[in-house]
């Protein structure tokens, strides 16, 4: 039988020289679900904007259905039935749902734009498909799930057989991914065909029909779902064993190092985002911080490293308040962090890596010598963190925007840890990068604690904080509703309801437990 | 070879040298369909500032004016920040040192520095304003750089008409300059010099600003690029988010951004009063600011670049002056030329795109045998 899809020997190489594919042959049957998994930069986003004609092969030939094809552009693929749903939406936020699924075809009476055949047409692939949208909303009022849904909805409509989805649940919650699931099933029903980018294991072992795994631009191997393990791709994604369980040393608690007291923020829309949150942090911990993301989460982090300025109460760092000062002010207190948004706030996408990796610390030598900056140093700086670190580049002059999501979050990790700090804020340490990367952080967050740095670590993932904290405070609605002293002995559902406010600990419980 | 064609300088060189060559070109058909002497008048534009000497240092005196506002605003843009005020250092920068040379009797070393030195300044001072009206009050830096500028061309015209210009002139402008207070030419007045000396005082007014210019050109590139204030500088410019995480101090950051730049629109004053007119006049400033604009972009922001798009800028200036007063072709037909050969140049697409194919192809037959090498007898072509 000829596969739908048959990629050979793609080779991609970019203008800065880096090689994104290297002969990769890929392979895809009629109506199945086929998972690609690998780390950041392995080449998996490329190899589907080639095939969705994004990008176009250095070498290599496709082929749908048999039929030799060259894709110029996302309108050559999509008139062969390749449709891609893109991590980031592509959406008019002012427009109606319906309006958004239409957009670049809509239906007309000859001369005007027919608004009910649109709400008409929305209606009946949502229904045929079992993909629900409201076609009436205004598309900036619904949620994320339906904005997906609203994605997935204009590629069909536009009559695509095979769908392209680049990681889609890094942007759902749990329930929202549960739903997204049941509708590609729909769709495979519907004659549909898959192709799934992740990072997550145990998705690919909940809906993937096969697996492909990709390694430094090549394929590692394609195997049937059913006969896969999570270690054995874990192991063929990173080439070596992997251990996603963590082994850390017993806790060496030091002396208290920051104590918060009392803590509120409100926001500038008149939101109380944090209502009195203390606690205290210790030398040589991780104090995991649990809880549904926008529970006051973000706004902690960022009023303890002065990018914000609390209402009322307050911060200190050996003593000396923190609060209210300017991130300088904070870092010069020996605080490192790890933000949250590390596009937003932790580099500069259009300078140099070297640059990037420098940006607390240029002022001090090596890096100021005399009136100047040493290049020299600066440069050299960067190499060693290159290497030390692994970030994936050719070298350290090209801009971080080149770089791939995974070892973006490397060159932010390689200044953060390599300041020697007293305290670091890691937010959201390891979102949306690769296994090897989330190990080799992780790992890292465990080496500095055994040093003896004090890290206050949130993170959506429950997981990742019940495996790395030595304590847990659950956080729900700006609030601490609970404090778990020994990590390893409470459980996710107990978690669970703290971090939902179903139940909370009295004051002086959680007193007597900080 | 390779190494040539991916050289940033060659590649950015070659791209505007196409894009004037089309611009050009373009301009020729026009000239061709509204001049009775098309090629007369294409010449006029084309050799009109070196075809006289005096054309020549019309040329290098205009240019020298470019190259300090275009450094002026190249500070401000490469920190992202749209500062438009160079127009107002300008004119108070001119008016501060015409005074100075006009009326503060020192001799003529001490009272050429002064005055140097005192347009800077007043450019520091009027630069600062907006750059702390933006930090500490978030007022956007285009309207208030241009209220500025129209405050200061408003100071100047007061000092000038009322206080300045003498009691029994007929028209707004001072005395000429004293001696003292002129900027002399760049040929210094040595008995072996004497020949070069005499030629290019009479007919040019080349002054020794040429050396302060060399100067400025390399202390705005070492701010920008070479000093931790020039690290701080790109950073506000590329995320300024991620300059205040980083512990940058974006506010004072931001301020002194603006008031550097502001030292060279003094500078840029100081040129126009003391090296070129030697005189105040209504008017002095015929809007060179704003011309600073064109330098800067062209040059990419770029302080090393913009010697050469001024002097590039410049001849295309001079060129016009020379085919208005010497042929058929109106002045607004001339705009017509220079706003195609501008607009080419800043059309930062076409010759990426051009680039982008050109790379592709070469990389397809380049790297096809690094690639095979790597993994050999698996990939057929």
């Amino acid at each position: 039988m000829t596969p739908l899809v048959d990629m050979r020997g793609i080779v991609k190489v970019y203008p800065n020289g880096v090689v994104a594919n290297n002969g990769v042959d890929f392979q895809i049957e009629p109506g199945e679900i086929h998972a690609i998994v690998g780390e950041n930069g392995a080449g998996k986003t490329t190899l589907m904007k080639i095939l969705y004609g994004l990008e176009q092969p250095t070498e290599g030939e496709i082929f749908i259905k048999g039929e030799k094809v060259l894709f110029k552009s996302p309108i050559d693929a999509i008139d062969h039935g390749v449709g891609m749903v893109h991590q980031n939406f592509m959406q008019v936020a002012s427009f109606k749902v319906a309006e958004n699924i239409v957009l670049g075809h809509e239906p007309t009476n000859n001369i005007f734009l027919n608004d009910k055949k649109s709400v008409d047409i929305t209606k009946e692939l949502s229904k045929k498909y079992g993909l629900f949208v409201e076609p009436n909303a205004i598309t900036e009022t619904v949620n994320v799930g339906m904005r997906q849904r609203i994605e997935i909805l204009k590629i069909l409509y536009l009559g695509a057989e095979i769908l392209i989805l680049d990681e889609p649940t890094a942007v759902l919650t749990p329930q929202e991914t549960k739903d997204l699931f049941k509708a590609i099933r729909v769709l495979v029903d519907q004659g549909k065909t898959i192709i799934f980018i992740t990072h997550k294991l145990r998705e690919v072992k909940e809906i993937s029909d096969r697996v492909t795994v990709m390694r430094n631009g090549k394929v590692e191997g394609t195997i049937k779902t059913s006969d896969a393990t999570k270690e054995g791709l874990a192991r063929m994604m990173v080439g070596r064993e992997v251990f996603l369980d963590i082994h850390k040393k017993k806790m060496k608690r030091g002396g208290e190092v920051m104590k918060i007291t009392n803590l509120s923020y409100v926001s500038d829309t008149g939101y109380a985002m944090l209502r009195n949150v203390s606690f205290n942090l210790y030398e040589g911990e991780i104090l995991g911080i649990a809880g549904v993301e926008g529970n006051g989460q973000t706004e902690l982090v960022e009023v303890l490293t002065g990018l914000r300025a609390p209402a009322s109460g307050s911060a200190s760092v050996e003593g000396k308040a923190v609060t209210g000062k300017s991130p300088q002010e904070v870092r010069l207190a020996n605080v490192a962090h790890i933000p949250e948004d590390r596009l937003a706030n932790g580099l500069g996408l259009d300078a140099s890596i070297d640059d990037n990796l420098i940006v607390d610390r240029f002022f001090k030598p090596p890096f100021k010598k005399g009136m100047l900056i040493d290049s020299d140093a600066v440069e050299n700086n960067g190499r060693k963190m290159i290497e030390e670190f692994g970030i994936l580049t050719p070298n350290g002059q090209l801009p971080v925007s080149s770089l791939s999501g995974g070892n973006m979050q490397k060159v932010v990790v390689a200044r953060e840890f390599s300041s020697s700090p007293r305290i670091l804020i890691a937010a959201q340490p390891t979102r949306g990068i690769d296994v090897g990367a989330t190990e080799f952080i992780r790992e890292q967050l465990v080496i500095k604690r055994t040093e003896g740095t004090a890290i206050l670590l949130v993170s959506a993932d429950l997981a990742e904080v019940m495996s790395l904290s030595d304590r847990i405070i659950t956080m729900f609605e700006g609030e601490i509703t609970g404090v778990f002293p020994e990590a390893e002995k409470v459980s996710e559902e107990e978690l669970g309801f703290y971090m939902l406010g179903v139940k909370r600990q009295s004051k002086e419980e959680m007193e007597a437990l900080l | 070879m390779k190494k040539f064609f991916t050289s940033h300088t060659v590649r950015e060189g070659l791209r505007i040298g196409i894009a004037v060559g089309v611009a050009l070109l373009l301009g020729f058909i026009i000239t061709l369909f509204v001049s009775e002497d098309p090629l007369g008048a294409y010449k006029a534009f084309l050799l009109g500032p070196l075809s006289k000497f005096n054309r020549f240092g019309d040329w290098i005196e205009e240019s020298i004016t470019l190259i300090l506002v275009g450094l002026s605003v190249a500070i401000a843009f490469k920190a992202n920040l749209f500062s438009l005020g160079t127009e107002g250092q300008l004119l108070l920068g001119a008016l501060v040192s015409g005074t100075i040379a006009l009326f503060v009797p020192l001799p003529a070393v001490l009272r050429i520095p002064l005055a140097i030195l005192a347009a800077m300044v007043v450019g520091f001072i009027w630069g600062w304003i907006p750059g702390y009206l933006k930090a500490h009050l978030q007022a956007n830096e285009i309207v208030s750089t241009l209220m500025l500028n129209a405050i200061a061309l408003k100071i100047y015209d007061y000092f000038l008409i009322f206080h300045i210009k003498p009691p029994d002139a007929g028209y707004n402008a001072s005395d000429f300059f004293p001696n003292e207070g002129t900027l002399h030419s760049f040929i210094p007045n040595l008995p072996f010099l004497d020949g070069i000396h005499e030629l290019f005082s009479d007919k040019t007014n080349i002054s020794i600003m040429v050396y302060i210019l060399v100067v400025a050109v390399i202390a705005a590139y070492y701010i920008i690029f070479r000093t931790p204030f020039g690290y701080k500088l790109r950073m506000v410019g590329v995320n300024i988010k991620f300059a205040r995480y980083g512990g940058i101090d974006t506010k004072k950051t931001m301020i002194l951004i603006f008031a550097i730049s502001g030292i060279f629109g003094g500078l840029a004053g100081a040129h126009l009063a003391m090296g070129i007119h030697t005189k105040l006049i209504a008017n002095i400033s015929v809007n060179m600011g704003f011309e600073g604009i064109v330098v800067a972009i062209l040059a990419r922001n770029n302080p090393l670049f913009v010697p050469l798009t001024g002097l590039a800028y410049g001849y295309l200036r001079a060129g016009a002056n020379v085919m208005e007063r010497s042929s058929d072709m109106s002045r607004e037909m001339i705009f017509v030329i220079q706003a195609l050969i501008i607009l080419f140049v800043t059309a930062e697409r076409i010759l990426p795109m051009i680039q982008k194919r050109v790379s592709e192809r070469r990389e397809n037959g380049k790297e096809e045998k690094k690639v095979t090498e790597k993994k050999r007898g698996s990939s057929e072509i």
